[in-house]
């Protein structure tokens, strides 16, 4: 690795050790390896939002150009936004992109992701069908959101109605991940769900 | 020919001088075409009638003649180069600017140096911040340190620092590094400031500065010469493989046919498809995507064999007509509907025509998606059709070519004798290439008589375009004259088509640059 982006990291690291962030518990960052490639981020749902109470895990893979070219991040977590994929976790955030600077640091990176799950960007969607919803059905968004919060990041929010439909799914046979989507992409109508899986 | 028209072009001639003067003027064509109408004709002029231009009395000639005429000019990388340092040094002479600045500012206003000069004159302040080459905030004093680098963290002395207009200190080392990341990825003219938020873009003095390996350098200016190809109005490379031509070219509206004098590629200047008259650059864009899109369905179609009508025997296409005659029991049939060529050959050519099932029931979705289907199936399979005996008719003119050879040197005549056949499978090509796009033109065409007389009109060029075709393939034993009626009737047929339904719609050059 690069000199000079294995020294940006670890400067970062202690930078965001130090913040206040971290003591106050909304981000964290962890080294995976000792070559500094590789990190894993953790964010905390931000309150009055459906992610609140979860906590998300961020895989971050630093490039041998570093910080010249942005740092590769993807949700470990599986969410329901219309900026990141319900399926990869990829993020579309302008940042990550041609919005990247070298100035940038891993602590503004993990900040702008958690302020992006506080206000999402249907119009600059990452994942179609869950940035339709959100300009469609905000209400059945939310409900969507805070029941993939509850089962894969924590989250306080059960929804019983959602969990019995899922459970429907699975005694048919199928894989839980892939019946809470389909679920999730049909308005959570069973029929609809069930008949796109099978056909 | 009348007078009026033909002197008035002297006082407006098409040369590249003239236009190049009035950049920017989408409207150059029109306002030329009107004083031909108007013109004045007090004999002052008259004396210049004399001496003829050719290039220009060609011009007359073909924008009477042939509706697709465009005038444009085909130029080397190293006249284009010529052409935009002549930008460069006018403006930066002009407004005594470092060249470096003139080509971030031209690169911002699409090389219009005139509106810069006029904008700088006002306020100059303004130009370089639409340049981004200044912060339209004032600068904050030491708004970055210049005791430790914020990108590489390390301390090197004050005088290691850079930053551009913004105040934005780095140190060289990172701006070396930043540039070279950059130019790796093709970014040329829009690096910018290393800052957060900060959209400064780095000048090239700025940049050379910084970078010194040799070849990474000249990767800089070899990107920066395409960017500034692309920013170009008037300008826009050849898309043939590996071509390195350049067009010129003064409007960017309509399907416009520029020919490529290195790899003879048809590409419409306007939007960079090729060449697509008479159908328009947004509808030729959607046909393609759809094309793209539904390949698979489209896929069956594709096939080269099919059985003869009539006696069943399996026949393979092997030339561009589409008029086949079975070689086992000499039955004439369409290849495209496989029906009898007899009800091709009458005034009333059906094949082209797409027929709506008058009995579809409108309340079935599917039904409605079948027919759907199948109308696009109609038009595409055309298409596809004349695509391929496009390609074919390319081996019939390379064969024409050694056979004229052959003749010629075994004593039967010389080229000028032969010289009809050639030109004959090349007027073929010209009409078959128009046909093909006949077709997206139809498909979105809206039900009326419009419509009626477009198809009527795209039926008789089939027509005329299959006797050609059939007669170029037997052109040595083809009556002479009446081969060159045959090529007649069908240039006619195709220039009436396109001069009815040929529109260049009045958008501005810089709106329309893709
Ligand atoms: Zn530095
Ligand atoms: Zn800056
Ligand atoms: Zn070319
Ligand atoms: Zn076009
Ligand atoms: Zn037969
Ligand atoms: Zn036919």
């Amino acid at each position: 690795m690069a000199n000079i982006a294995a020294k940006r990291i670890k400067r970062e690291f202690k930078e965001v050790m130090k913040s206040e962030e971290v003591a106050g518990g909304s981000i964290k960052l962890e080294l995976i390896n000792d070559s500094w490639t590789e990190l894993q981020g953790e964010i905390a749902g931000p309150p009055d939002t459906p992610y609140e109470g979860g906590t998300f895990l961020l895989e971050i893979k630093v490039p041998e150009t570093y910080p010249f070219n942005p740092p590769k991040i993807r949700f470990m977590t599986k969410i329901w936004h219309p900026n990141v994929s319900s399926v990869t976790g990829a993020i579309c955030l302008d940042i990550l992109k041609d919005q990247w600077a070298a100035a940038l640091t891993l602590r503004t990176v993990l900040l702008s992701i958690q302020a992006l799950l506080s206000a999402a960007e249907p119009n600059d969607p990452q994942d179609a069908v869950v940035a339709k919803q959100y300009r469609e059905d905000i209400r059945l968004f939310n409900l969507t959101a805070s029941h993939w919060t509850n089962v894969y990041a924590g989250g306080p929010t059960v929804i019983w109605e959602f969990n019995q439909k899922v459970q429907v799914l699975i005694e048919m046979g199928i894989d839980e991940d892939q019946a809470r989507v389909a679920l999730s992409t049909f308005e959570w109508e069973i029929e609809r769900a069930t008949e796109h899986l099978f056909s | 020919m009348n007078c009026d028209q033909f002197y008035s072009v002297f006082r407006h001639p098409y040369s590249i001088t003239n236009l190049a003067s009035v950049q920017n003027n989408t409207s150059n064509k029109m306002s030329a075409e009107s004083d031909m109408e108007y013109s004045d004709n007090d004999g002052d002029d008259y004396d210049y009638y004399g001496e003829q231009d050719d290039c220009d009395m060609e011009a007359v000639d073909r924008t009477k003649s042939d509706p697709e005429y465009f005038l444009y000019t085909c130029l080397r990388v190293e006249e284009v180069e010529k052409l935009l340092n002549e930008s460069i040094e006018l403006l930066s002479n002009s407004l005594q600017i470092t060249p470096s600045l003139a080509k971030v500012t031209l690169h911002a206003y699409e090389w219009n140096a005139q509106e810069i000069i006029n904008k700088y004159k006002e306020n100059a302040n303004e130009v370089l911040v639409y340049s981004r080459v200044k912060s339209r905030s004032p600068v904050l004093q030491a708004s970055t340190s210049r005791s430790s680098c914020a990108v590489c963290a390390n301390t090197p002395p004050m005088h290691k620092y850079s930053a551009l207009a913004c105040g934005h200190y780095f140190c060289n080392d990172c701006w070396a590094m930043h540039f070279e990341v950059q130019i790796m990825q093709g970014v040329s003219n829009t690096i910018t400031c290393m800052a957060q938020d900060c959209e400064l873009r780095a000048p090239e003095d700025f940049v050379l500065s910084h970078v010194t390996k040799p070849n990474l350098r000249e990767r800089y200016q070899q990107f920066m010469f395409k960017d500034h190809v692309k920013s170009h109005p008037e300008l826009r490379f050849c898309p043939g493989p590996n071509c390195q031509w350049i067009f010129r070219a003064w409007t960017r509206e309509g399907a416009r046919r520029v020919e490529c004098q290195g790899c003879e590629l048809l590409t419409c200047f306007s939007c960079g498809a090729p060449h697509h008259a008479p159908t328009d650059c947004p509808t030729i864009r959607r046909w393609l995507t759809k094309c793209a899109d539904d390949s698979e369905t489209a896929n069956y179609i594709s096939a080269h064999t099919k059985d003869c009508p009539k006696c069943q025997i399996c026949i393979e296409k092997n030339g561009g007509c589409n008029h086949m005659q079975c070689g086992a029991c000499r039955h004439d049939f369409c290849w495209v509907c496989l029906g009898d060529w007899k009800s091709h050959g009458s005034e009333y050519y059906e094949c082209s025509r797409y027929k709506e099932d008058p009995n579809m029931s409108s309340d079935s979705q599917h039904a409605q998606a079948r027919e759907a289907l199948k109308k696009y199936l109609h038009y595409y399979e055309r298409w596809e059709n004349h695509a391929r005996s496009l390609k074919l008719e390319e081996q019939t003119l390379a064969s024409l070519k050694s056979r004229i050879n052959q003749k010629v040197m075994a004593g039967e005549g010389t080229w000028i004798d032969w010289q009809y056949l050639w030109d004959s499978a090349k007027l073929l090509k010209r009409c078959r290439y128009t046909l093909q796009y006949t077709y997206p033109f139809a498909y979105y065409m809206d039900n009326g008589p419009r419509k009626e007389l477009f198809e009527y009109q795209q039926a008789q060029l089939e027509a005329e375009i299959e006797n050609l075709s059939w007669k170029v393939e037997r052109a040595e034993t083809t009556d002479r004259g009446d081969l060159e009626n045959q090529m007649d009737i069908a240039e006619k047929r195709r220039t009436t088509l396109l001069k009815d339904f040929l529109e260049f719609h009045t958008t501005t050059a810089s709106s329309s640059k893709v």
